[in-house]
């Protein structure tokens, strides 16, 4: 029985980043195969934007990084052909109409489809007549969104793309992002701070701190892997420390754990066991060396 | 090829307000000011009308001409400002990542800029021209069928002067562009690098250029350098030889008729080498600022 091995859409191998002498990314090595939702999470500064940049062909790095086989740097023009992103919703050209922006996509991007676009507009308070630069921020996010789903794309790369954003837009923006553009065929990488908000879609994660890579699963294995207790009693807490936590924190009178790769039936007599929220996990792998020295994929 | 279109055609969007919608409105002012001048008496309707029947060149071409001359000066200044702050507009006004995300090298997009400055742009501001002209030579129309001396021989000679005068200022157009061109290139690659800064630092630019040669080479002092005598002869316009002739002989002597002629002597008097020269330095210029843009952040 032969077997077809699919080749990622994103490799990086020792991929390192200077600004001015200061070494913002310390040789990251991640491989990100197709057909998979990536959330790539950390502090302002991490270098999620800086990882993001390199990928999508806007700075020079050192090491290896190949998107879709390719050099992004060397072959940025040819490579966003087949890659989305919206780096920030507010660069769409504001001296536009929403037909003209339309129109001159048409002509520009070959994968660029009006019709796709139109129809991701329905339902929206946005019309062709309009000018960007008159459409509030969430109408600008809505726009922006419809443009990049009406790119036949294999890669869409989103770097905070509800920065801004009120609650009920942030959450018709994924929904559509979801139900509207994502297949098997098609890959994403989301950066946001409001982790809590993506972690339903997402298939795999990516912690990212000072320029480390710090956690690099995917969430089956996050959710195997850790395991959140909250303990009420004091003569518990004993125990539950004896099983290496990674985090502790005290809440309300409760002192909440967070182990790493502890079987739930050794906690569940200490207390509830349940699994960690990403933004909890978050903040635990924040303050430790690393989640997985193991390299990553 | 389409998407460079495209690209030009974006470029016409953004600043038709100052190739297009601007000269526009200008002569719509020009036009009610002419109608109300006409009007009130201040021009007198049927002195008007004799003149441009029996002196159609001091009436019509002159004037022709100097409009011409007039628009030229205006499009000499918006397309300075234009690559002094066009090219760097996608920074400015933080669309650049979006068009990072086009699948179109920086070269291109900086190549489309350059090439809207020398076609849709000054194509816009000469339409306006020709318009301008169109109605200027009707108002003489109008005066003569108001004074009772039209008739189809002075329709055909307000033809006659608006062909000519469109094809000379169309040829003075394209040869002054392909003149001008590694200026342009030059003012919108530093604009590239120092966005707004481009303004002063373009007029400084040949300034320092000669105090450098006059500095490290010698001379009398930074005027009387090769380097400011060079850029002095690639900054004069080029222009036929006839237009000394018609100013040292004044309106009655020109001949209205004159467009084919004055077209092949401007053509034959250019320094096509110059030219040649000054389009490889355009693109290598625009090139380099290529290599800057690509690696400079974006965002």
């Amino acid at each position: 029985m032969s077997e077809t091995i699919i080749d990622p859409v994103v490799t990086a191998r020792g991929l390192r980043k200077k600004f001015g002498g200061k070494e913002i990314l310390h040789g990251l090595d991640f491989d990100i195969p197709a057909g998979r939702i990536y959330g790539l999470v950390g502090h302002n500064g991490a270098g999620k934007t800086t990882t993001l940049n390199a990928m999508l062909g806007l700075t020079s790095y050192e090491g290896t990084i190949r998107v879709l086989g390719e050099d992004p740097f060397a072959r940025r023009a040819h490579l966003m052909e087949n890659v989305a992103f919206i780096s920030d919703v507010a660069s769409l050209p504001r001296f536009l109409r929403v037909r003209e922006l339309f129109a001159l996509l048409s002509n520009i991007h070959p994968n660029f489809s009006t019709d796709k676009a139109r129809s991701f507009l329905e339902g929206t308070d946005i019309r062709p007549e309009m000018k960007i630069r008159t459409l509030s921020k969430g109408m600008m996010a809505q726009l922006h969104l419809a443009v990049v789903m009406a790119i036949d794309a294999k890669l869409l790369v989103l770097d905070e793309p509800t920065l801004g954003l009120d609650i009920t837009y942030r959450k018709r923006f994924y929904r559509r992002l979801l139900e509207d553009y994502m297949t098997e065929e098609r890959t994403l990488i989301i950066t946001t701070h409001q982790v809590d908000e993506i972690e339903f879609m997402l298939s795999d994660i990516m912690f990212i701190r000072d320029g480390d890579l710090i956690l690099h699963m995917q969430m089956e294995t996050v959710n195997e892997k850790f395991s959140q207790l909250v303990a009420n009693e004091a003569e518990t807490h004993a125990a539950a420390r004896a099983l290496g936590p990674v985090y502790e924190e005290t809440r309300f009178g409760q002192t909440v754990f967070i182990f790493d790769g502890v079987p739930r039936e050794k906690l569940e007599p200490l207390g509830k066991v349940s699994t960690p929220t990403l933004s909890d996990l978050f903040v635990a792998l924040m303050q430790r060396p690393t989640a997985n020295p193991e390299t990553a994929r | 090829m389409k998407a460079f279109a495209a690209l030009v055609h974006r470029e016409f969007i953004e600043h038709r307000g100052a190739f297009f919608i601007g000269p526009l409105l200008l002569v719509a002012v020009v036009v009610a000011m002419t109608v109300l001048a006409f009007t009130v008496g201040r021009v007198d309707v049927r002195i008007t009308g004799s003149m441009a029947t029996m002196l159609p060149g001091v009436v019509l071409f002159w004037p022709a001409m100097v409009l011409g001359v007039a628009w030229g000066l205006y499009l000499l200044a918006v397309l300075f400002f234009y690559c002094a702050d066009g090219f760097a507009a996608d920074k400015r006004n933080n669309s650049m990542l979006f068009w990072k995300s086009m699948p179109v090298s920086d070269f291109r997009m900086l190549l489309a800029k350059l090439a809207a400055a020398i076609t849709i742009l000054p194509g816009a501001v000469y339409a306006v021209v020709l318009l301008s002209m169109a109605l200027m030579l009707a108002t003489a129309q109008i005066a003569m069928m108001i004074n009772g001396t039209a008739a189809m021989s002075s329709l055909l000679g307000l033809v006659t002067i608006f062909w000519n005068v469109a094809l000379i200022e169309l040829v003075q157009l394209l040869v002054s562009l392909l003149w001008y061109l590694p200026f342009m290139a030059l003012v919108g690659a530093m604009a590239v690098v120092v966005g707004r800064w481009a303004i002063p630092l373009s007029l400084l630019l040949p300034t320092l250029a000669a105090t450098v040669e006059w500095v490290t080479l010698g001379g009398l002092h930074p005027f009387e350098t090769r380097t400011w005598h060079y850029l002095s002869y690639r900054a004069t316009m080029r222009e036929a030889g006839m237009v000394d002739t018609w100013i040292a002989d004044g309106p009655m002597g020109v001949d209205v008729n004159s467009g084919v002629a004055y077209a092949l002597d401007l053509i034959s008097r250019i320094d096509w080498l110059q030219v040649g020269i000054g389009i490889a330095f355009a693109l290598g210029v625009l090139y380099l600022a290529s290599e800057y843009r690509r690696r400079a952040a974006a965002n």
